[in-house]
């Protein structure tokens, strides 16, 4: 009896299986085909993102893949005669009576038997419809959904070819033909040195400055330009005379002092104090140019005695330029002697002007009034008749027969000649050309290499600011108060940001100021945290100050990074805080790094 | 004359249905409403285990075992548990017999038996003996005998124990240890009765005196329902639910829900298994099927687990109560694989 009730319940739990097992393999399928499509959704759109139009509806293949992948799968992971008799107990309310007739199979036991009648009772009149699993589910919902985003995205325009990434700060290239300020650098080529030596450099920088021009001409990176114009900087800073380091200190203080014994030496002392020598130079051309021969006396000694005292100190640049400036103060002195005596002779013949002028240049060797005398002399002679300039030779003859000619700055024979020759016309002309060479200033050459250093810093700071940088200020780049060369006005007048600024020692009038302080090329100096707090993390800063830079010099510079995590005897404050005394390690903890 | 032919599986399935209907009719005559306490008392019988019922003092929890007993062709026997209760005043003891009289007699030792000796034997608040009394039961609930002065005296089969206790007076109550709790297959809570039962209740007891109920089942008749329990089909995959149920109820297990991790310091263990499947076959006997289901694993699982499961401090704390956590074991552990639950919601 029981052999017919097996086979019965193994042909009708099998026909049943069969659809379970049917209905999973399209459901699986279509799941896989949902989630092939909704891939391929995806993957239309990242073509559709990179722009390789013609290969977007070919991913709706990945929906028939999908499909492929979940039928297989099913196949593979049948369920088992268990999970499909537990299956068809919980549709059809069975009461485990299938699951349990599944282990009376090849049992006579009675029990068992009367359960595997059950469970053929329970199949036979179980209807299909009621064991049959839900094809469709919700995910399903992805086939419709992925299939339209895959058509709308295959039909969509392209989008725009995105721009190019934006390169870093200063990369980009830059090609200037010709950058205004270079010039001014390659004109050290022309600057007599103090030695051999620093003739060579000043060629060499020269040099570099050309070498530059001509890449700038063919293309360069702008930080690449950027950083040959701060070498050339720092070469023109380094080859300028630094009275105030560490080496010459000592040699200046000495030579200050020797300035300090006479009032009229007080602007030229000033002037050497502050390191500026060309300026110095100005003072002293104005002591030489006095005709109190008093001062200049004392000017020549203070010069002498300065030199002694700064080559003592081991201030030998300092001595040298000194003794150099005294050479050339005798110069001066008889230049301004030579055309003090010419208009003496002349003095009948003079306007107002000129006799104003021959005042105020005896008074305080002005070199404005030096020139305005020597054109006012110039005009004079030319008003002259024969008769008068013949009398003007002899009166010339027979002062310097009385003066002995021993401050002229002439030979006796030369002014012998020229008495002569006023009775002619080329006598005259000869004089003309000797007049304007007196009123021509005559510079030291310190003063002059001191000069074309700072022309030559400008230069490299107006070549940055060709560049659309902001040049980092320097010396004599018209600091307030510096008065050195750098306070002079732009020779080439191309950027009133270098014109000198206020309270420079160019400014040696006592006329109204006020207005006349130039714009400032440069931002404000900032120091700043960005406090913008990430929990856990240190807070990051950013500061602007200064630090050290070249040797004996600061710079601004940019600091970045975290402003620190607390330290351990940071931590040890907690212990000195106002904070509970049980609370105290938990705290510590929580701050230790 | 011939034997009469064994009945079939099926017509013993019948009759014990019909037995069973019959027995629930006869207490119906007495016991008014408690249909599912009636009816869990009846799975503890054809299981073969014991029953301890729980309930507020006057809920007819004696006077139910009292009609059972009378119901049943079994000797019936009483046991009122009070603390200075003596353990030979269960099991009973060994008196000294004098033979003739007067001198030269002689004595000798017979045996007064307790009345453990009975077949159904009511432990009525049981809670309020010593635990060493408590204890005189142990040996009769697990293995059907006494020993007494080291005699092993066997118990007559059926043996059946139906104890009671009173949750709300715990002054003066002993509580059952574990050990005790184990051995019964049920707890049974009895509930208050309804408006309706209380006024049927009050119309019955409140008049004439209603008869004792017929006898419906003879001591062969209980012997046959315990035997076709036993061979009632228990599948493999609801074994394993019910090993799963029980797996969870420890709160170190894997499989355990976060409020047994939380409320419950010791879980059952493998007697409680064993009575959830036994329990189990019962309701599937009672219903006339001759397998179980995971319903009726499900129905049972109060009763069998609830006295098996001791709450930890947090659960108690919480007020956790063990019917909460045998309900949420039942919600959490699956009857079946994930895919094929999946399938049957339709999901």
């Amino acid at each position: 009896m029981a052999a017919p009730a097996q086979s019965d319940f193994q042909r009708a739990f099998h026909r049943l299986a069969k659809r379970v097992h049917r209905r999973h393999v399209g459901r699986l399928a279509l799941t896989g085909a949902g989630v092939g499509l909704s891939l391929g959704a995806l993957a239309a759109l990242g073509l559709w993102a990179l722009r390789w139009g013609e290969w977007r509806p070919l991913s709706a293949g990945l929906g028939a893949l999908g499909a492929l992948v979940g039928a297989t799968l099913a196949s593979r992971r049948r369920w088992s005669e268990r999970d499909l008799a537990l299956y068809f107990d919980a549709r059809l309310g069975s009461h485990e009576t299938l699951t349990s007739a599944l282990a009376a199979r090849g049992s006579e036991e009675p029990a068992l038997v009367h359960v595997l009648e059950r469970a053929n009772s329970v199949l036979s009149n179980a209807d299909p419809k009621r064991v049959k699993p839900r094809l469709w589910s919700r995910l399903h919902a992805l086939l419709p959904a992925a299939l339209t985003a895959i058509a709308v995205i295959s039909v969509l325009p392209l989008p725009p070819t995105p721009k190019p990434a934006p390169v870093a700060p200063g990369a980009e290239r830059v090609q200037i033909e010709n950058l205004k300020g270079l010039e001014r650098i390659e004109a050290l080529a022309h600057l007599q040195g103090q030695n051999p030596e620093q003739d060579e450099r000043l060629k060499k920088l020269a040099e570099q400055a050309k070498k530059l021009r001509e890449a700038l001409a063919k293309g360069l990176e702008k930080r690449e330009a950027l950083s040959e114009i701060a070498k050339l900087r720092d070469g023109i800073a380094a080859e300028r005379l630094k009275l105030g380091d560490r080496q010459n200190r000592p040699g200046l203080e000495a030579a200050l002092r020797a300035f300090a014994n006479n009032q009229a030496l007080h602007d030229a002392q000033k002037a050497l104090g502050n390191g500026d020598l060309t300026a110095f130079d100005d003072e002293m051309q104005k002591l030489a140019n006095r005709a109190e021969s008093s001062d200049r006396q004392a000017a020549k000694d203070a010069l002498e005695e300065a030199a002694k005292a700064a080559r003592a100190k081991g201030a030998q640049g300092l001595a040298d330029a000194l003794d150099a400036q005294k050479r050339l103060f005798e110069r001066r002195e008889s230049r301004a002697d030579a055309l003090r005596e010419l208009a003496q002779s002349m003095k009948g013949k003079l306007s107002a002007e000129a006799l104003d002028d021959l005042k105020e240049f005896g008074r305080s060797g002005n070199p404005e009034a030096e020139k305005r005398l020597a054109d006012g002399l110039e005009r004079a002679l030319e008003g002259l008749t024969p008769e008068e300039r013949k009398r003007l030779g002899e009166r010339l003859q027979r002062e310097l027969e009385g003066s002995g000619g021993g401050a002229s700055p002439m030979s006796k024979k030369q002014l012998e000649e020229l008495a002569q020759q006023l009775g002619r016309k080329e006598g005259v002309e000869q004089l003309k050309k000797q007049l304007r060479e007196l009123a021509k200033p005559e510079p030291s050459d310190d003063a002059k290499r001191e000069q074309g250093l700072g022309d030559a810093e400008r230069g490299g700071s107006a070549a940055e600011r060709g560049l659309g940088a902001m040049p980092i200020p320097m010396d004599g780049d018209g600091a307030p108060g510096t008065g050195d060369p750098g306070g002079k006005p732009d020779p080439a007048g191309s950027d009133p940001r270098s014109s000198a600024g206020p309270g420079s020692k160019r400014d040696s009038g006592t006329g109204d100021h006020r207005g006349s302080t130039p714009e400032i090329a440069a931002k404000e100096l900032r120091s700043k945290a960005e406090a913008r707090l990430q929990a856990g993390a240190p807070m990051h800063g950013a500061t602007l100050g200064r630090a050290p830079a070249r040797p004996g010099e600061t710079a601004n510079q940019l600091g970045t990074g975290s402003l620190g995590d607390a330290q351990k005897t940071e931590v040890g404050a907690v212990d000195h805080a106002d904070i509970p005394e049980e609370y105290r390690e938990q705290v510590g903890r929580y701050f230790e790094p | 004359m011939t034997d009469p032919p064994a009945p079939t599986f099926e017509a013993r399935l019948v009759q014990a249905r019909d037995i069973s209907v019959r027995l629930k009719r006869a207490i119906a005559q007495v016991i008014v409403g408690q249909d599912a306490v009636v009816e869990q008392v009846l799975w503890g019988l054809i299981a073969g285990g014991h029953v301890l019922l729980e309930g507020n003092p006057g809920l007819g929890k004696t006077l139910l075992v009292r009609t059972l007993s009378s119901c049943l062709d079994l000797r019936f026997s009483r046991i009122q548990f009070t603390p200075d209760l003596m353990p030979s005043d269960v099991t009973g003891t060994n008196v000294l017999v004098m033979d003739g009289s007067g001198q030269g007699s002689k004595g000798r030792f017979e045996l007064h038996r307790g009345p453990i000796f009975g077949q159904v034997v009511l432990a009525d608040e049981i809670n309020r003996a010593t635990p060493k009394t408590q204890s005189a039961l142990l040996e009769a609930m697990q293995e059907h005998a006494v020993t007494i002065a080291g005699t092993r005296h066997a118990l007559d089969e059926p043996f059946f124990v139906l104890a009671t206790e009173n949750p709300i007076e715990m002054e003066g109550t002993y509580p059952l240890p574990e050990a005790q709790l184990d051995r019964f297959l049920l707890k049974v809570s009895v509930p208050a009765p309804s408006e309706d039962e209380l006024t049927e209740i009050l119309a019955r007891t409140t008049g004439k005196p209603v008869a004792d109920p017929e006898r419906v089942l003879t001591r062969q008749d209980v012997r046959e329902l315990q035997a076709l329990c036993r061979e009632v089909v228990v599948a493999e995959p609801v074994l394993r639910y019910a090993a799963r149920l029980v797996n969870a109820s420890a709160p170190d297990a894997a499989q355990a829900p976060d409020l047994v991790r939380r409320a419950v310091r010791y879980g059952a263990g493998v007697r409680g298994a064993q009575s959830l499947v036994l329990a189990a076959k019962a309701v599937a006997l009672l219903e006339g099927r001759a397998h179980v289901s995971f319903a009726d694993l499900q129905r049972t699982a109060p009763p069998v687990l609830r006295h098996r499961i001791l709450l930890s401090f947090e659960g108690e704390a919480d007020g956790v109560s063990c019917d909460q956590i045998v309900r949420e074991l039942l919600a959490s552990v699956l009857t079946r694989p994930a895919a094929v639950e999946r399938a049957v919601q339709g999901v």
